[in-house]
């Protein structure tokens, strides 16, 4: 095989680049796993990963000249001390926003799995069919059949911690042992299930942590350091589980500093050829060929290299026959919920610093409930003792306040909704061609807002959570909406859709491009909508069975 | 959960009050500092000694032993807006100020019992300013929400400035327990715990745990 080809490439390295190298190598394929950032290896580049608060100058927080340097990353909690080498720069890489747009990025080997919340949920039918059944958008092209045997198969891999429930609105994964609820999360979970005759839930965060061995992988330490890389492999990321599990195949080619500038398109044969690649050091051009390629660029750049991809055909890009690439943009709305305080547990604490909460799954326009609005949310929160950091109005200076604050307060328990965003065709991302990055490459455009659906959900996000905080004998709860711009939940997708109709989406049923068969798509770009669940868990299993369904196209050589 | 979530649902329980959590959620806007905020070591040996009157040496380490004086020059200088600056620095010679109102002596030279009694006057002050603080900073995040609503989009809620000690309060008590001698000489430090169990039991006088973060 000369020596710029391969059996298939792999664009970007984070949660669904690291499944499609892992799948496609463990199958014997030659692999060119590509990444625009630098290379980060497991452990030994974790610089910050056992360093304590106090090494930090600022403790973790943000100085004056932070807040200059990253216009958007201020925004939310990416600009911090810790873990700021995770983020990609502003500066490098800006972008249009006709309306505000927060978009947050890990350019570098392993992507946001490095970062990510960890959360781990299973879709059900009643997201898959909510599309179709309410006349939104398109129907999925696939249902929950069709990807409980990849979930399982994913999660086995993975290690996802979490509780049998058998809820139908949200499936019970293959798991973990679960990590515990404390006293008062435990007293509250009796209490709504009795109040709401078992309508409502409050369950352990279904997380992507060893809680029980898995080869290669440690134990999870619970220490709460997550976010700067954990040197135990204590939770799942590109580098801690599928990067080691491609390499050890022998079949894997990495290559970082590697910016995929488009798809290589050959139009007698309608397929893909390869891809272009520019390297972000040396700005040198390069070409790579392959039977099959897998865009897992993060949902807006893999939209990105369609758009830039055999123009001379499409003006708008491949993939874009359809008119909906970069199309029905979506994340999960959030940032507002209830808090209060809870009296009557003050011989009890916890040990160890748990890196989940409590999940409270939907319930909303469920079984034949109807509200004024479509689709639900979900609640993530915790009940814990204040800390240090508590005012203590009538003790404020000296020996013994300091004592009392050496010491747990009084409990609190609150929790924040995550809540499902529909797909409409005119929030859509556009290439801006009047403006640069650091590489010469277009800019991405942002025209997204929350619609009035979105907004009347946030009412009840509120409310329902206050009802089932004072229904749990919770005292002086109070509800907050903090203010949400779309693209903070960091879940953004939506941008090429999957669908039964190459007229109206840009991928079919099984992740590949209508207009380019061997060409698929199977990060958050493919979804057709948004489910009010954390979304990485469905990029994996859909990234397995896309890898499973290319592999054996490929032996019925129909690729 | 993600930590921000948890961090935002402290800060909310608190009233915004949180110490330590305000920084890392909303950070610090627009410093200028002039040549005129620049801390001398006066200051310093000052801004220890307000420190160790809020938290003092016990059978525990006191705010001396963690630094906190330099800590809260660092984070002044690079983190506050350059109004709070001007509010801290001056509330330096504000302390002294009070003190020789109350007890005829300036801080450094009053006795640790005069220093105390000074510093609970001034706590009280800042806490009656916050209350008020609080309300006209909340009625301007309505009035600016009104503003905008009616098409005035350029009106800026304004807000009013931080107390003095309040913001040294806040600075010793964060820079105190994120302190490596606040975090293993005054509280059950965990770097590693190894395991997580929801319930144990409790027994007054037990000290917070506290980890790597």
């Amino acid at each position: 095989m000369p020596e710029n080809t391969y059996d298939a490439i792999v664009v970007g390295s984070g949660i669904s680049g690291g499944w499609a190298a892992k799948e496609l190598t463990e199958k014997g394929l030659k692999v060119l796993l590509l990444e625009r950032g630098h290379d980060l290896k497991h452990i030994t580049d974790y610089a910050e990963s056992n360093k304590p608060v106090w090494d930090y100058p600022h403790r973790g927080g943000r100085t004056q000249k932070m807040i200059e340097d990253y216009p958007v990353l201020k925004r939310d909690y990416p600009l911090n001390e810790r873990n700021l080498h995770f983020w990609a720069k502003d500066s490098e890489c800006p972008y249009t926003e006709k309306k505000r747009f927060d978009w947050f990025r890990g350019y570098h080997v392993g992507g946001r799995s490095l970062m990510w919340g960890r959360q781990s949920y299973r879709w059900s039918d009643i997201d898959f069919e909510a599309n179709g059944k309410e006349g939104i958008a398109v129907d999925w092209p696939i249902r929950y059949k069709d990807i409980e045997p990849w979930y399982t198969k994913v999660e086995k891999f993975a290690g996802i911690s979490g509780s049998k429930e058998n809820l139908p609105q949200l499936p019970d994964s293959h798991f973990l042992p679960p990590m515990d609820l404390n006293i008062v999360e435990q007293d509250v979970a009796s209490r709504l299930r009795k109040h709401y005759n078992d309508k409502r839930r409050l369950i352990i965060g279904r997380t992507a942590h060893t809680t029980a061995s898995i080869p290669g992988r440690q134990l999870c330490q619970y220490r709460d350091m997550c976010s700067n890389g954990c040197p135990f492999g204590g939770y799942f990321s590109t580098q801690s589980s599928t990067l080691p599990a491609a390499q050890a195949t022998g079949n894997l080619t990495l290559r970082p500093f590697s910016i995929v500038t488009e798809v290589i398109y050959d139009k007698d044969a309608k397929k893909a050829k390869g891809v272009k690649v520019l390297d972000a050091e040396t700005n040198q051009t390069y070409e790579f060929y392959s039977k099959i390629v897998f865009l897992c660029a993060s949902s807006f750049n893999s939209t990105w290299v369609l758009m830039n991809s055999a123009t001379d055909i499409w003006p708008d890009g491949l993939g874009s026959s359809s008119g909906e690439l970069g199309h029905n943009i979506m994340d999960h709305h959030f940032r507002c919920g209830a808090s209060g305080d809870i009296e009557g547990y003050e011989d009890k604490y916890y040990f160890g610093f748990r890196p989940t909460g409590f999940y409270i799954p939907r319930f909303r326009n469920l079984f034949g409930e109807k509200r004024d609005y479509l689709r639900g949310f979900g609640y993530q929160g915790a009940a814990s003792r204040q800390n240090w950091s508590r005012d203590i109005a009538e003790m404020n200076i000296g020996g013994d306040f300091k004592n009392m604050l050496t010491q747990p307060g009084p409990w609190r328990i609150g929790a924040t909704a995550f809540a499902e965003m529909l797909p409409y065709h005119d929030n859509v991302m556009t290439l801006d061609k009047s403006k640069k990055d650091k590489w010469g490459l277009p800019v991405l455009a942002f025209d997204v807002e929350l619609k009035e659906n979105e907004q009347k959900m946030r009412v009840d996000m509120m409310n329902d959570m206050k009802e089932m905080l004072e229904v749990s004998g919770v005292r002086n709860v109070s509800t907050y909406d903090s203010g949400y711009a779309p693209g903070m939940g960091i879940h953004e997708m939506g941008t090429a859709r999957m669908g039964r109709d190459p007229k109206t989406s840009v991928l079919n049923g099984n992740n590949q491009v209508w207009d380019c068969k061997n060409l698929f798509v199977t990060d958050g770009a493919c979804m057709t909508s948004a489910s009010c669940v954390n979304p990485s868990l469905t990029y994996m299993a859909m990234t397995a069975r896309a890898a499973d369904f290319a592999v054996g196209e490929l032996k019925k050589q129909n690729l | 959960m993600n930590r921000r979530e948890l961090l935002r649902m402290i800060a909310i329980a608190t009233g915004g009050v949180v110490i330590g959590g305000e920084f890392l959620l909303s950070g610090c806007k627009n410093p200028d500092s002039g040549p005129d905020l620049v801390f001398s070591p006066d200051d310093l040996a000052f801004l220890d000694e307000v420190a160790e009157t809020i938290l003092p040496k016990t059978d525990t380490p006191g705010a001396k032993d963690a630094h906190v004086g330099g800590f809260m020059i660092t984070m002044v200088n690079d983190c506050y807006t350059a109004k709070d600056q001007q509010e801290f620095h001056s509330g330096l010679k504000k302390i002294d100020e009070a003190c020789r109102k109350m007890h005829d002596t300036g801080f450094m030279k009053a006795t640790p019992q005069q220093r105390q009694s000074l510093l609970i006057s001034l706590d009280k002050e800042a806490g009656a300013y916050r209350t008020k603080k609080n309300q006209f900073d909340s009625e301007q995040v309505k009035r600016e929400k009104e503003e905008h609503e009616k098409g005035n989009t350029g009106y800026k809620r304004e807000e009013m400035t931080n107390h003095y000690f309040s913001m040294i309060k806040q600075l010793t008590i964060f820079g105190f327990f994120t302190s490596k001698e606040g975090r293993q000489g005054a509280l059950r430090y965990l770097p590693v715990p190894g395991k997580f169990t929801g319930v144990i039991d409790y027994q007054k006088g037990d000290k917070l745990f506290a980890g790597l973060t």
